[in-house]
C-alpha cells in the first residue's frame, strides 16, 4: 500500500483540435471505504487553465491553496494572466522545492496558451510528485487508475478530435479505466476547454 | 556637528529633515550627476542605451571597463554614477533574473526586473549601517506582454518608464536635446544616431568606439515571436545585445 | 538584511518531512518518482564530442514518457545527458546552466567544461547521493573537447568514451568493440547511434528514439530524434465514438467571450456638452 493510494482518485488530460479536455473521478476514500462522491480534484487556475491534483486528499487541498496564492500573487505583481507554460514551470518548481519531503500529488494541467498572433494553442502537461515535467503531445494521466488510463488512452486517442469528439473519447477512456480501479470512480467530471467556452459535464458512472 | 549642506541630517540616514527630505538621497543624486552621461531612447522597433566611457588617465587599460551590461537575454542596463555600486547592483539583477527563470522557465519582464533592482536600492535608504547606492540606471528590455520598455531607476528606489531619458553629468542638456529630437515613430537606426548626436553634445575629448558603449534591444517580428526559443538550444533568443567596437565605429563614421 | 526578492528560493523546503517520516514508519513508504532508466553515452572524435541518449522515462515498470529529452542544455557548447531520478537531472542541469550563464556574464568569457563539472560534483557531493543524478557531461571550450561522467555521489571520470544508466553495459559493449582514436564525425555519430540502439533494444529501462548532439568548437548541432526505430504504426481504423455515446447528468458552460448588450433607457440622447 502506498500513500498515493490512500484516498484514491485519477485524472487525465487530452489534446484535441484547438481544444483540450481534462477529466477526473469524484471519489474520496479512506483506503477501501468510500467517503465522498463529490470530491473535486480539478480546479480552474485561470479562465483557460485547469489543474488536476490526484493523490493524497490533504495535499490536494493544501496545494490547491498554495497554487491559488502563487498565481494570484503573479497576476497582481505582473499585471497579466499566467500562461499555461509558465504555470507548468511554477507547479514544477514548487513541487521540487519539496524534493526531500514531497507533497503526495501528481499534478495534471490542461489549458490553451495564447500565441503572439492572438490564436490559442492546446497545452497539456503533467509532473511526478517531485515536479519532473512531462509535456506530452497526446495525453497525460495520473492517479490510482493511471496504468489502466495509459492503456485505454493509448488505444482510443487520436489526433485532431473536435471538442465534442474529444469529450466522448476522454469520457469513455475515464469511465472504462476507473471501472477497473477499485480506488477511483463514483462519478466522473469532464471539462472541455475551447477558445470561447469551457464545457463542464458530470458523467453517469458506476457507483460501486 | 557637521556644517555641510544637510547639517545635522547629513549622516543619519533614516531621519527626515524637518523639511521632509532625506538628505543622503540627495547627496547620492549629486554623486550620480557627477558621473559620465548615459542615455536611452525607445524606438518603434527597439531601444538604444548608450554611455560615455571616460577614464581619468590615459594610462588606464579600458579593457575592464564595462558600463552597458547584459542582465539576461532580454534586458540590458546602463548606469551613471559610482562604478563599484553598479557592479553590486548588476550582480543582484542577474541573480534575480536567474531566480525568476528557475521558477517560471522564462526571463522576467522588464518592469518586474526593474522593480527588483529598485527594491534593492530602496532597501538601502532605510536600512541601518548602509548608504544609498550612488547610481542611476537606465533599464532597457523587451517582453512578450509589454513590448520594449525603458526605465530609469534612481538612488531613492523610485523608477519610471521613459520614451527617452538621460542621466549623469550632462543630463539636463541631453534631455533638452532629446526632447527636440524625439518623435514617437523614430526607428532604431535613427535612435542610435540620435543617441550618438546627444552624447556628442558636451562630450569631452574624442568620441570613438573606445570611449562610448552602446546596447540595443531589437524587437522580434511576429513570425520570430511564434518561435521564441532557438530550435537548436531550446533557449530564448536574445533581444538585447551590446554593439561591438566595429559596429560602433561604423555608426560613428556615418 | 531582509531579502528584497520573492524569487530567490532559499533552497529545499523540508516542512513535510516529519509527516512523511511518520507515514513511512506506519508502513506507507515514499512513492517512486519518475526515473530515467536510460542509456546515455558520450564519445570523443576528431574535432569534437558527440553525446547520445534514448528517450524513455519510466515510473517503475510503466513507461511515463515515450519521447522525453535527456540531453540538457548547459551552455551553447556544453551539454549534459542525465540518468537517474528525472526531476533531479532536470533541476540540477538547469541550476548549473543558470550558474554557468552568471559565470559567463561576470567573467566576460565562455565558461569551461571543467567549471560545469566542478559545480555539478560539488553540488551532488553536498547532497550525499540523495540528489539522484548520474550524468554524462560533454563540451568544447578553450582547452578543447572535454568529456566527463559524474556519479550521484559526486565522483567524476574523464574518459574518451563513456556510458551511463541502466543501458550502460549494452552501450559500452558497442563502444569497446567499435571505438577508435581520431574517428571521423560520421563514424563517431554512427557509433553513438549503435550504442544507444543497443541500450534501447536490450535494456528495459531504455527505449523509443535516439537523440544525439554533436559539439564542435564553432557549432553545436542538436539532433533530436535522429533515429526513430520504434515509431507507432498509424491505426488502421478510427476509434472515434458516435457523438452522444456518453451519458451525462449535468452540464455547465463557462462562457469566456464577454458579450455586451446596450439597452438605451429613456429617449434623450446623452448630454455630452
Amino acid at each position: 500500500m502506498s500513500i498515493m493510494q490512500y484516498n484514491g482518485g485519477s485524472v487525465i488530460a487530452m489534446v484535441g483540435k484547438d481544444c483540450v479536455a481534462i477529466a477526473s473521478d469524484l471519489r474520496l476514500g479512506n483506503q477501501a471505504l468510500g467517503i465522498s462522491s463529490n470530491f473535486q480534484k480539478i480546479f480552474s487556475v485561470t479562465d483557460r487553465i485547469y489543474l488536476g491534483l490526484p493523490g493524497l486528499a490533504t495535499d490536494v487541498t493544501t496545494l490547491r491553496e498554495l497554487f491559488r496564492y502563487r498565481v494570484n500573487m503573479y497576476t497582481i505583481k505582473e499585471e497579466r494572466e499566467i500562461q499555461p507554460e509558465t504555470f507548468a514551470h511554477l507547479v514544477s518548481s514548487t513541487l521540487y522545492e519539496h524534493r526531500f519531503g514531497p507533497y503526495f500529488i501528481e499534478p495534471v494541467m490542461a489549458g490553451l496558451s495564447k500565441t503572439p498572433s492572438g490564436s490559442f494553442k492546446p497545452f497539456i502537461a503533467a509532473t511526478d510528485l517531485i515536479g519532473c515535467l512531462n509535456f506530452a503531445k497526446d495525453f497525460v494521466v495520473a492517479g490510482t487508475a493511471s496504468e489502466k488510463l495509459y492503456g485505454v488512452a493509448e488505444g482510443l486517442w487520436e489526433s485532431d478530435l473536435e471538442p465534442e469528439d474529444l469529450f466522448e473519447t476522454i469520457s469513455q477512456t475515464m469511465l472504462n479505466a476507473v471501472d477497473r480501479d477499485a480506488y477511483s470512480g463514483w462519478g466522473v467530471v469532464v471539462h472541455v476547454i475551447t477558445k470561447d467556452k469551457v464545457v463542464t459535464r458530470t458523467l453517469k458512472g458506476r457507483m460501486d | 556637528m557637521a556644517n555641510t549642506g544637510g547639517g545635522a541630517y547629513s549622516y543619519s540616514l533614516t531621519v527626515f529633515s524637518p523639511s521632509g527630505k532625506l538628505v543622503q538621497i540627495e547627496h547620492a543624486l549629486a554623486a550620480v550627476s557627477q558621473g559620465t552621461t548615459s542615455l536611452g531612447i525607445k524606438a518603434s522597433n527597439g531601444i538604444v542605451i548608450a554611455t560615455e566611457k571616460k577614464t581619468s588617465s590615459i594610462l588606464i587599460d579600458d579593457l575592464m571597463l564595462e558600463k552597458v551590461a547584459v542582465v539576461c537575454p532580454n534586458i540590458g542596463i546602463v548606469y551613471s554614477g559610482m562604478g563599484p555600486d553598479f557592479r553590486v547592483l548588476i550582480t543582484r539583477a542577474r541573480k534575480s533574473a536567474q531566480a525568476y527563470w528557475k521558477m517560471y522557465g522564462e526571463y522576467p519582464p522588464t518592469r518586474i526586473l526593474t522593480q527588483e533592482i529598485a527594491n534593492v536600492m530602496q532597501q538601502a535608504t532605510q536600512s541601518g549601517g548602509v548608504r544609498p547606492y550612488g547610481v542611476s540606471l537606465l533599464v532597457a528590455g523587451w517582453d512578450g506582454t509589454r513590448g520594449q520598455q525603458l526605465f530609469q531607476v534612481d538612488p531613492s528606489g523610485s523608477f519610471w518608464a521613459w520614451k527617452a531619458s538621460a542621466i549623469g553629468k550632462n543630463m539636463v542638456n541631453a534631455k533638452t536635446f532629446l526632447e527636440k529630437r524625439y518623435n514617437d515613430d523614430i526607428s532604431l537606426e535613427d535612435a542610435i544616431h540620435t543617441a550618438l548626436l546627444t552624447l556628442k553634445e558636451g562630450f569631452e575629448g574624442q568620441m570613438t568606439e573606445k570611449t562610448i558603449e552602446i546596447g540595443i534591444i531589437s524587437v522580434p517580428s511576429t513570425a520570430e515571436r511564434e518561435e521564441p526559443t532557438s530550435a537548436a538550444t531550446g533557449r530564448p533568443k536574445a533581444t538585447f545585445r551590446k554593439l561591438t567596437e566595429e559596429e560602433i565605429k561604423d555608426y560613428l563614421a556615418l | 538584511m531582509a531579502t528584497a526578492s520573492v524569487y530567490s528560493s532559499p533552497g529545499f523546503d523540508f516542512s513535510n518531512q516529519i509527516r512523511n517520516n511518520f507515514l513511512a514508519e506506519k508502513g506507507l513508504p515514499l512513492p517512486k518518482a519518475t526515473s530515467t532508466g536510460t542509456t546515455i553515452v558520450g564519445c570523443l572524435f576528431e574535432g569534437g564530442i558527440i553525446l547520445g541518449a534514448d528517450t524513455r522515462a519510466t515510473e517503475g515498470p510503466i513507461v511515463a514518457d515515450k519521447n522525453c529529452e535527456k540531453i540538457h542544455y548547459i551552455t551553447e557548447s556544453i551539454r549534459c545527458c542525465g540518468a537517474g531520478t528525472a526531476a533531479d537531472t532536470e533541476f540540477v542541469t538547469n541550476l548549473i546552466s543558470s550558474n554557468m550563464e552568471m559565470h559567463a556574464l561576470t567573467h566576460g568569457r565562455k565558461p569551461r567544461v571543467v567549471t560545469a563539472m566542478t559545480m555539478l560534483k560539488q553540488y551532488l557531493f553536498r547532497y550525499q547521493g540523495h540528489v539522484g543524478a548520474a550524468l554524462v557531461l560533454g563540451g568544447v571550450d578553450s582547452t578543447g573537447p572535454n568529456l566527463f561522467t559524474i556519479h550521484p555521489h559526486g565522483s567524476t571520470d574523464k574518459l574518451p568514451y563513456v556510458t551511463m544508466g541502466s543501458g550502460s553495459l549494452a552501450a559500452m559493449a558497442v563502444f569497446e568493440s567499435g571505438w577508435k582514436t581520431k574517428m571521423s564525425r560520421e563514424d563517431a555519430l554512427q557509433l553513438v547511434k549503435d550504442a544507444i540502439a543497443a541500450g534501447i533494444f536490450n535494456d528495459l529501462g531504455s527505449g523509443s528514439n535516439i537523440d544525439a548532439c554533436i559539439i564542435t568548437p564553432n557549432h553545436t548541432e542538436m539532433l533530436r530524434n535522429v533515429e526513430m526505430p520504434n515509431e507507432r504504426e498509424t491505426k488502421e481504423k478510427s476509434y472515434k465514438f458516435r457523438r452522444g455515446t456518453t451519458e451525462w447528468k449535468s452540464e455547465s458552460i463557462r462562457k469566456l467571450i464577454v458579450s455586451e448588450e446596450i439597452t438605451p433607457i429613456g429617449g434623450d440622447a446623452m448630454d455630452t456638452s
